[in-house]
């Protein structure tokens, strides 16, 4: 049986680097068709695969291996060894199905969504290059692969978004992108560095089997001793922070929507900014005995849950909204982490993947029913046209808010897994872990705001009449800068719309068929797997692969949490509803109204509380005076003076040298004679 | 009567590889004169050995310089062929002109 | 010493007796055979070369061999360097095939000679007695005097040759000088006794005559201030010796050094030390500094060489504690990107097939010539020490050793050296890829066009195997303890 499960996972990892490697090399030669037909059959291949062991897993009929599947040795250096492997457990499981069923959902997707671009070759390579990047990261089965895959998604996303390598903003958001996810990799790094300056190792099995020998260890420089596990844990969050957007390096994610929209969808939603959960997670045996470190892991993610969630409610681009609402979720994983319900982190990112993934690719059917027109101020009454995606929309809404009955196993996905996370910080505060209460009630507050932003988002854009300009919404163009032509000629078929109604047409099979089955698991995938994620089977089904010391014993305790505990997200979630009905259904203008009345605080919120500015002011100016100070002067005089001085003395000094090769025997023996007798002196004088 | 002890012959075969070393750089006549130096050098070290395997009583020495005369007769075989052609392109073996080459 | 301990020995020595026995048949070959023969040489003789490797890698033992009482050494230091020194010299072979052709000197004793050159370096890296260091080196060097005056009817050729003899004769003759003096003072040609010798005595005969010795190999190394006759020779020889010259030969005689102050001398490294680490400097400098002026490309590269030759003294004089695998790891590396460089400059040929060794015959190379030019490319980044190519990690590993060993100046001047031998690879990089063509540049022949390829191929994509090599010669290195 272990041969099957070894050969499946093989494929799995490996088949989409196939696909990038034909698209990406042969891309140009190949009709396009085949490229996109590769890439996509070999994700389906991948997908089926990575499902069938997940749910064998999950079944209980498959057994995975305990060695991780060594593939071959990468590094063997003086006692420092890397092997490309293959690990399996749970949580690589996990994310398995969950990278692989969405990104061959998206492939699939892109058939439709980028029909008119010229490069489809080159954006399938990307997509299939960056899902193997990632199956590398899920899958390591030691720090040096988990950095390679790290930094592979880091790749991959900043192609893609800067797939529309025309538009300036594009381009400006990928280098934004990549440079604060440099930021958050400095200490990823520092943080693998410690692991191995502390543990003599980076393969995970090792340093966690190694980690009661470890508890006490300090380091640090002199006399500034820190405990070891905390620093460890500190700089490795901070990796995650960067990569997973979190408060203060957040602010590349909404940007990062200047992508293609299933890039959004797959990338900046649904897998690699769930890499740095992943990472807390797997490395949960060091966060359970750092527990300062753990409380700022819950921390920043109840302060990025609720942050995120304000300035959600005040942006009008679709897409930038689903980003915040993203950055407010993994908040939510984080803060969970961050107390110790590693499996409910999990079980947030599994559902989280499904009903964000649809709602991102249901915008994305939007945006291209509406000839890309993003500005939900410019939508309205797409309802009619899109009944399809105003259907998926809807679920996927309820899906995010986490609509269900509470004490039964009726509800969305997103019931199951935030109910899990607020009913355990709930739990978690009453044992009194630091920053659970503050979780707790962000979480709640964040759950309010959810459910309004997501529910404005809906009505906005479905609801009431059209806003925008029947023909104008055409020009704006310029996001689909590869196929400025194909988008009007495809715009003037249904320029004869009766007033009111969106100028829209549904979208295509292909981009419907993958909403379908996402929709799927939005409805479907917390009831069936609440029981193995989080309830009772969870000690079973995460085994190894999730260490809670022995006294945290929260999973169990949120269950014994009072009624209203229990109650606290559905009501607040129904408030808000009530509140983006109020707003935004029932009273027309209401919200322009509030937002002028408010001024300040809609600015604030709008501007995205002015931390693009911020950053702006004392990062970007800050290095840039630096610079200009060391370039003015410390360069162009001082060093240029200095380099240039020694360059032209050089230059001289080889004219005059030359010489010497005077091309005669005689010269030449002379010098060897010279040579010989000078070392003969000194070794005699050595010798004295 | 003077005894011929070992330092005599390390002196005399030091004074001949001198001459040799000196014939090389001094001489800026003739290519053949530098091979005979070469010569002189390889015989200087060859007295040498004798020298040292007779008073170490070790037959070493004695094998070594077999080896250096073998060696010193193919060289003299491979310069004289390379001097032969060089003849035919410069039509003059005069050590002066061997500097085409330089720089 | 009876027969049976006589086959008993030989039976390690199967990659030198393949060599040895091939050179023989193949020069039989030659000579009954007509002179159609010339490539079936050529190519038997890269055969013969890559089954000599092949065998040393095969036959490997693993623990130091010493045979025939001492004066012979078969062990993974040697077999490292065997290895690289019979793949170069491969393809320095091949290299040869089309050029030679071209210019109606297609003789069978070209790749026979080269052949026994390698031999002699075969000799050279596992001598363990003085008597076995000469029989190699001149082994080696009288078969190399010829390939530089290969082109008989060339005067720039036999002047090199000449050259070549007047000052390796020389060489030879120091050498020899200090092996008697060693010899006379210690009664013991052998590296394993000397090292005992060595240990107890201020014995300054057997100092003076390690001077010496060390001078003589310094010569076939050519390091500064022995380095002289490198630039002639580099730009008289026929460039195909040139590109031999500057590879397999320097990487024998930089192991045959390690050896000797390794081995024999490892327990006095203070009595060498300074000696070694002024030549490095010296070689340094001289590499970097005369390499301005230059304005062909051939004696830019002998420049190079003694440059580089000046970077594995610095791991010399690391010691044999950090220096021996450093040098291998580095030496090989120049050896393989060294002989991709002589691959390209061969593959500039004008319209009428005429080498262009100009640098200025360069110009606009990328536009005619756009891999040639990245090959060309590559092989200069990585010998300038750019990462993630090959070239830094032998370099870094050197600055590592240096760090190690105690000689920290000769760190910093290597980081100089390499700063300034930067600014005279880009400029030809300069010239390449941003100024107009003037000539029309023909790329090279089929045989020089593979080897080119296939070594560029090596540089980089043994890249992400940097590991391995490093592991390797970090294994084979630590021999000397």
């Amino acid at each position: 049986m272990n041969v099957t499960v070894e050969t499946l996972a093989l494929i799995v990892v490996f088949a989409p680097v196939i696909g990038a490697i034909i698209a990406g090399l042969f891309g140009r030669v190949l009709p396009a068709k085949v490229s996109m037909t590769v890439t996509t059959g070999l994700l389906m291949v991948a997908a089926a695969s990575a499902i069938t062991i997940f749910i064998g897993y999950w079944d209980k009929s498959l057994v995975l291996p305990d060695e991780p599947i060594r593939i071959f040795k990468w590094i063997d250096v003086a006692g420092f060894t890397s092997t490309w492997s293959i690990r399996l457990d749970a949580i690589s499981v996990v994310m398995m199905a969950v990278v692989t069923s969405v990104s061959s959902m998206v492939h699939l997707y892109s058939w439709g969504y980028m029909s008119d671009d010229p490069f489809k070759p080159r954006f399938f390579a990307y997509l299939s290059l960056f899902t193997f990047a990632m199956l590398s990261l899920v899958t390591a089965a030691d720090f040096m692969q988990l950095f390679f895959g790290w930094e592979g998604v880091g790749l991959a996303s900043y192609l893609l978004i800067g797939f529309y390598f025309l538009k300036r903003s594009a381009n400006d958001a990928q280098i934004k992108a990549f440079v604060v996810n440099r930021v958050g990799d400095f200490g990823f790094v520092l943080g693998i560095m410690s692991v191995y300056f502390v543990f003599g190792t980076i393969e995970f099995k090792d340093v966690f089997h190694a980690i009661p020998h470890h508890i006490h260890d300090t380091m640090g420089w002199g006399k500034l001793q820190l405990p070891a596990m905390e620093v460890i844990a500190l700089l490795l969050f901070i990796g995650a922070m960067g990569k997973s957007a979190q408060f203060l390096l957040h602010t590349w994610l909404p940007d990062a929507m200047e992508g293609p929209t299933p890039v959004s969808a797959l990338i900046h939603a649904a897998t690699m900014v769930t890499a740095g959960v992943v990472l807390v997670t797997l490395c949960s045996p060091i966060f359970q005995v750092a527990p300062f470190a753990s409380g700022v892991v819950t921390l920043i993610g109840a302060i990025t849950a609720i942050f995120a969630a304000t300035i959600g409610i005040a942006q009008n681009d679709i897409k930038r909204v689903i980003a915040y609402s993203t950055c407010s979720q993994l908040g939510y994983m984080f803060f969970a982490a961050g107390i110790g319900v590693y499996q409910a982190a999990m079980f947030h990112l599994f559902t989280h993947a499904f009903f964000k993934a649809m709602l991102f690719l249901g915008a994305g059917s939007v945006i291209h029913g509406l000839h890309h027109e993003q500005d939900m101020r410019k939508m309205g009454g797409v309802w009619k046209p899109m009944k399809i995606t105003y259907a998926i929309m809807l679920i996927g809404t309820l899906a995010i808010t986490g609509v269900g009955i509470p004490g039964t196993n009726f509800g969305f996905a997103g019931f199951f897994s935030k109910d899990a996370i607020i009913e355990s910080a709930f739990a978690a505060s009453s044992e009194g872990l630091p920053f659970a209460t503050f979780a707790f009630w962000m979480g709640i507050l964040a759950a309010f705001l959810t459910s309004f932003y997501s529910w404005r988002l809906a009505f906005m854009t479905f609801t009431g009449t059209f806003r925008g300009d029947a023909h104008g919404g055409h020009h704006d163009d310029d996001a689909h800068a590869h196929a400025v032509h194909a988008a009007h000629v495809e715009g003037h078929h249904d320029a004869h719309q009766e007033d009111g109604v969106a100028p829209a047409h549904e979208s295509p099979l292909v981009m419907l068929v993958p909403l379908f089955i996402l929709a799927f698991g939005a409805i479907f995938a917390g009831f069936i797997f609440n029981d193995a994620f989080v309830g009772e089977g969870a000690h079973d089904f995460w085994g190894h692969a999730i260490y809670v010391s022995p006294e945290n014993h929260i999973l169990h305790a949120r269950h014994n949490v009072p009624e209203w505990v229990k109650f606290m997200p559905l009501t607040v979630t129904l408030l808000g509803l009530l509140g983006a009905m109020i707003v935004y259904l029932w009273n027309k203008g209401l919200g322009e109204k509030i937002a002028k009345a408010t001024g300040p605080i809609h600015a604030f919120l709008y501007n995205k509380w002015y931390f693009d500015e911020l950053y702006d002011a004392v990062f970007v100016k800050g290095a840039r005076a630096l610079g200009d100070f060391f370039w003015k002067v410390g360069d162009q005089k001082l060093i240029d003076g200095i380099i240039n001085g020694i360059a032209s003395d050089t230059n001289i000094i080889s004219k005059k040298s030359v010489k010497v090769q005077s091309g005669y025997v005689y010269h030449y023996a002379f010098i060897m004679l010279i040579a010989l007798v000078a070392f003969g002196a000194l070794v005699l004088l050595k010798k004295g | 009567m003077m005894e011929i002890g070992l330092t005599h012959y390390l002196a005399f075969a030091a004074a001949l590889f001198t001459i040799g070393v000196f014939g090389i750089f001094v001489n800026r006549k003739n290519i053949i004169v530098i091979l005979m130096s070469v010569e002189m050098i390889l015989l200087a070290v060859n007295v040498n050995f004798v020298a040292f395997s007779v008073f170490l009583g070790d037959l070493v020495g004695q094998i070594f310089a077999m080896f250096v005369l073998t060696v010193a007769a193919a060289e003299a075989a491979v310069v004289l062929a390379i001097l032969v052609v060089y003849f035919r392109n410069r039509g003059t073996i005069a050590v002066d002109d061997l500097n085409v080459l330089k720089g | 010493m009876n027969l049976a301990s006589v086959t008993h020995d030989l039976a390690f020595m199967t990659p030198e007796l393949v060599i040895a026995v091939g050179a023989m048949l193949l020069v039989l070959m030659g000579a009954f055979v007509s002179k159609s023969a010339y490539r079936a040489i050529t190519y038997l003789s890269v055969v013969v070369l890559l089954v000599a490797g092949f065998l040393g890698v095969q036959h490997a033992p693993d623990n130091a061999q010493v045979l025939f009482n001492g004066s012979y050494v078969v062990d993974a230091f040697g077999g490292f360097a065997k290895l690289i020194i019979a793949l170069t010299a491969a393809c320095a072979i091949l290299l040869s095939a089309d050029y030679l052709a071209e210019r109606n000197l297609e003789k069978p004793e070209y790749p026979v000679l080269a052949l026994l050159a390698v031999l002699g370096m075969y000799v050279m890296v596992s001598a363990h007695d003085l008597l076995a260091v000469y029989m190699g080196v001149e082994l080696q060097s009288l078969a190399l005097y010829v390939l530089a005056a290969y082109a008989r009817d060339d005067r720039k050729s036999s002047e090199a040759g000449l050259k070549y003899f007047v000052l390796g004769a020389l060489s030879s003759g120091i050498l020899l000088y200090g092996v008697s003096l060693i010899y006379g003072f210690t009664g013991t040609i052998n590296f394993g006794k000397l090292m005992t010798i060595a240990k107890d005595t201020s014995n300054v005969g057997l100092i003076f005559g390690m001077v010496f010795v060390l001078s003589g190999i310094a010569f076939k190394m050519s390091v500064a201030p022995f380095h002289m006759w490198t630039p002639d020779v580099y730009e008289g020889a026929p460039t195909p010796s040139t590109a031999f010259f500057a590879t397999a030969p320097k990487m024998a005689a930089a192991i045959l050094l390690g050896r000797f102050l390794f081995e024999a001398f490892g327990e006095v490294v203070s009595q060498w030390r300074d000696v070694v680490s002024i030549m490095a400097v010296l070689s340094m400098f001289v590499g970097a500094i005369f390499a301005l002026q230059q304005t062909n490309m051939k004696r830019l590269l002998a420049y190079s060489s003694i440059l580089n030759m000046g970077y594995a003294m610095v791991a010399i004089a690391a010691g044999p504690v950090y220096g021996p695998s450093a040098l291998l790891l580095f030496t090989a590396i120049y050896a393989i990107t060294s002989v991709g460089m002589f691959g390209v400059l061969l593959s500039m040929r004008d319209a009428k097939g005429k080498e262009i060794t100009k640098i200025s015959g360069y110009s606009g190379l990328s536009k005619q010539r756009p891999l040639l030019s990245l090959a060309l490319t590559i092989m200069f980044f990585s010998i300038t020490g750019i990462p993630p190519l090959l070239g830094f990690f032998g370099k870094f590993q050197i600055f590592i050793a240096a760090v190690d060993g105690g000689v920290m100046p000769l760190a910093l001047i290597l980081v100089i050296a390499s700063v300034i031998s930067a600014f005279y690879y880009l400029r030809v990089l300069k010239v390449v890829w941003f100024d107009e063509p003037s000539v029309e540049i023909v790329g090279g022949l089929a045989t020089t066009k593979v080897t080119v390829t296939g070594v560029t191929l090596m540089i980089a994509l043994l890249t992400p195997f940097i590991g391995l090599i490093y592991t390797a010669s970090m294994a084979a290195g630590h021999f000397f303890k």
